[in-house]
């Protein structure tokens, strides 16, 4: 997953849901020194008894704001999601020559 | 000089006062050996089958030498062995901030350990650690924990002598070297793996086994050492970590930016799941089950007082209505007495 592009990560989730799975696992695809370079994460764990959806927030570098209901998807498909801005931005940059 | 041989008094006189006497023989074909009795067990139950195969390593379902099935055996001990058991999920944690937090839990533990030896209590914080684990082995694992208890041992297979349907010559079968047998108790076994892969079993804690897990496991629920391991791993507002001052390697980015990365999911203490809430409730138990004895005692006897004032008030109150009526009929009856006069 292209993480470079990535400014703001806002995860909640209730650990004890099965649904909650790929909200996990997006926090696993966050590469080790992202919080050194500037990324903000957030993780907020629901209890157990609550039946809030989980959702993630993302913020990407050029201020688009992308918020997915990943309680029903799976992780193929947020990075899917996720990279399709990143690439765009991947691309721009390419072409200005940074 | 004192005489070079030692006499010994006692073992002279055993000989002299038991002279053989030429009339106290006995037959040869009576003479003995004597045996010893046989083992309590052996009297009501026949003896166990021939094992064909080395106590310790009875045969198991998949091939033991790997290190999934030996990773599966530790998991297996590990849960059996630890009623306080946490899980964490570590995201990308570096090598050396893993060791960082891992030095920092030790030195912490260790700190409550001498605390504890103050008041004479046992230590057991190097048994206390943060373990990183493969959640696909653990989860088959603690199925086999939660679904797999066989009751019966090995020795319930022989049968009883007195059981009518036992003739003398009866054949116990011996337990084969096959792990198809069905008398296999142990967490390998093919019972064990069968009992687990039952998928219409769920266990209370599957949804946390997915992603990277660390543990940290506990030899017995010591609040004390819990209310540690949260402050230096999740702290929060009731479990503050160390202060700057007091402890400035805890302060080191290495640990904490390992920290950032590390989420506590939830806890199994004896058997039940606690979400992070109750985690944090058992970490507050004052005293631990030291304290919670303690104040069942102070309330227990809080009761019992009540009841005694309770149980002795009726007597009273029974007492002075008597009291009270008898001095009432003695009133009325001076006066007509007086009368009479």
């Amino acid at each position: 997953m292209l993480t470079r592009f990535l400014t703001e990560v806002r995860v909640k989730f209730n650990p004890f849901s099965p649904r909650s799975k790929s909200a996990r696992l997006f926090l696993t695809l966050i590469p080790p020194n992202a919080r050194a370079t500037g990324m903000k994460i957030e993780a907020k764990m629901l209890p157990r008894t609550s039946k809030e959806p989980a959702s993630l927030d993302v913020k990407f570098r050029d201020g688009k704001e992308l918020s997915l209901d990943i309680d029903k998807m799976r992780i193929t498909e947020v990075m899917e999601q996720v990279d399709r801005h990143s690439r765009m931005l991947a691309r721009k940059e390419e072409l200005s020559g940074n | 000089m004192p005489p070079r041989i030692h006499l010994r008094p006692r073992a002279l006189r055993v000989r002299i006062s038991r002279p053989r006497s030429p009339i106290h023989h006995g037959y040869a074909s009576l003479a003995t050996a004597t045996t010893p009795a046989p083992p309590i067990e052996q009297t009501y139950r026949s003896a166990p089958p021939i094992l064909r195969y080395p106590p310790t390593q009875p045969p198991s379902h998949k091939p033991p030498e790997t290190r999934k099935s030996q990773l599966h055996r530790q998991y297996q001990s590990l849960l059996r062995s630890s009623p306080l058991l946490l899980l964490f999920q570590h995201n990308n944690v570096k090598a050396i901030e893993l060791m960082s937090i891992r030095r920092e839990l030790a030195s912490a533990l260790e700190k409550v350990d001498t605390e504890r030896a103050k008041n004479g209590q046992e230590p057991f914080a190097e048994e206390i650690k943060l373990q990183v684990i493969q959640t696909g082995i653990f989860a088959s694992a603690l199925r086999v924990i939660e679904f797999f208890n066989p009751q019966d041992t090995t020795l319930d297979h022989a049968q009883h002598p007195t059981d009518p349907r036992t003739p003398t010559s009866a054949q116990i079968p011996n337990t084969s070297n096959d792990a198809a047998d069905e008398r296999f108790t142990h967490g390998l076994s093919r019972r064990a793996h069968e009992a687990a892969s039952n998928r219409k079993l769920k266990s209370e804690l599957e949804p946390l086994l997915s992603g990277p897990l660390a543990v940290v496991a506990f030899p017995s629920v010591s609040p004390q050492h819990l209310k540690t391991v949260l402050s230096i791993l999740s702290p929060s507002p009731d479990f503050p970590a160390p202060k700057r001052r007091t402890n400035p390697d805890y302060h080191e980015p290495a640990v904490q930016s390992g920290l950032q990365k590390m989420i506590l999911l939830g806890a199994r203490v004896e058997g039940k799941v606690f979400d992070l809430e109750g985690t944090r409730w058992i970490g507050g138990i004052e005293g631990g089950i030291d304290g919670l004895r303690a104040q069942l005692v102070a309330m227990l006897q809080g009761v019992g007082a009540s009841l005694a004032g309770a149980l002795e008030g009726a007597s009273k109150s029974l007492y002075f209505t008597m009291e009270g009526r008898r001095m009432d009929m003695e009133e009325k009856e001076k006066p007509a007495e007086e009368k009479k006069e």
